[in-house]
């Protein structure tokens, strides 16, 4: 069956932006499916609130996720210890991997979560997201010039971390 | 760390690109595309990015409403004035309108402090089955949004609450 015009622009926005949504959503939540159900309803929630008829700017989907991150995150706290212990420990790649750059990927992300999360945020927002300093601003609800002190803090403190491994 | 050291580095990292989401999330998401979208950009509003500190999944029309109710006597009053203004033909009586018809907006409450706020009342799960036997779980949320307006000079204050239930479909984990 064909493919509406208007379905067509969905799916190439989405295959553009989601891999960048849901890098950020497995940053901000405890297991996989929870990001993943975090990417989902943020999308949703922000067509919702944005009226232009388009997909809405990615900005507004990374504040969603953040935003419900925290929701979840304050629900999952009424959740059953066990239940949280159970949760799969995120074994998935955040990065596309390659046979020869497994390894050096897995060194940058074993990097990325030990960063602090103030730091981990704006890096991933800014490189992977593609946002603009006053966009990761809005998205993280700081100050630009806090958003760009983090960042740059936090690309010497990755630096160090991976020194090995990249340039 | 010096400045050219700061890009090559964030060269380097760039060149990672994000993992694709599994075909499933695809699925859904490609699934999950709003029938909003299918609305004419012209009958929409548009979109101001808001932080956490002004909650910004609010639904704007109670404020807009409640604004409306504001502005629209201060215009009909305003109308009023150009138009007796025009047509009385003396200067002493135009300016006993004048006087008159100003008197309205004056007394008129002027709601300088707006508070919107949004709470989370009530959160739960609901699962339902796909003609195809596919499970499904409902993720649902109730939320309170509230608008405050105050205008402590007529000691008015109007306060607005609307609950909202927000349902969102998302897959069901099978372990």
């Amino acid at each position: 069956m064909d493919e509406s015009p208007q379905h067509a622009d969905w799916r190439r926005w989405l295959e553009d932006q989601a891999p960048k949504f849901l890098l950020f959503a497995r940053q901000q939540a405890r297991c996989e499916a929870d990001a993943q159900d975090l990417v989902q309803e943020a999308v949703v929630e922000a067509c919702r609130r944005y009226h232009d008829g388009e997909p809405p700017p990615p900005a507004l989907v990374f504040a969603t996720i953040r935003r419900r991150a925290i929701d979840l995150a304050r629900s999952d706290d009424r959740r059953a210890g066990r239940e949280l212990a159970a949760a799969d420990p995120m074994p998935v790649s955040w990065f596309d991997t390659s046979v020869e750059d497994r390894e050096r990927n897995q060194l940058l992300q074993d990097a990325m979560s030990r960063l602090p999360e103030m730091y981990r945020q704006v890096l991933t927002l800014k490189v992977w997201g593609g946002l603009t300093f006053a966009e990761v601003a809005d998205t993280l609800g700081i100050p630009a010039n806090t958003a760009a002190s983090r960042y740059r803090y936090g690309l010497i403190e990755l630096r160090k971390m991976t020194k090995e491994v990249l340039a | 760390m010096n400045d050219c050291d700061h890009e090559l580095f964030e060269a380097e990292l760039r060149k990672l690109t994000p993992a694709r989401p599994p075909a499933a999330l695809m699925a859904r998401l490609v699934e999950a595309r709003p029938a909003a979208l299918d609305r004419a950009p012209e009958t929409r509003e548009s979109y101001q990015p808001a932080t956490l500190s002004q909650p910004s999944t609010l639904n704007p029309q109670p404020l807009r409403w409640l604004l409306m109710r504001w502005l629209a006597p201060v215009a009909v009053a305003a109308g009023l004035a150009g138009l007796l203004l025009g047509w009385w033909p003396h200067a002493a009586h135009e300016q006993r309108h004048v006087k008159a018809v100003t008197l309205p907006p004056k007394l008129a409450p002027k709601p300088d402090e707006i508070e919107i706020d949004r709470q989370l009342v009530g959160l739960f799960d609901a699962v339902a089955q796909l003609p195809s036997g596919e499970p499904v779980r409902f993720r649902c949320r109730e939320w309170t949004d509230e608008v405050v307006l105050r205008d402590p000079a007529h000691g008015l204050v109007i306060e607005r609450r609307t609950p909202r239930l927000e349902v969102v479909p998302v897959s069901l984990e099978i372990f």
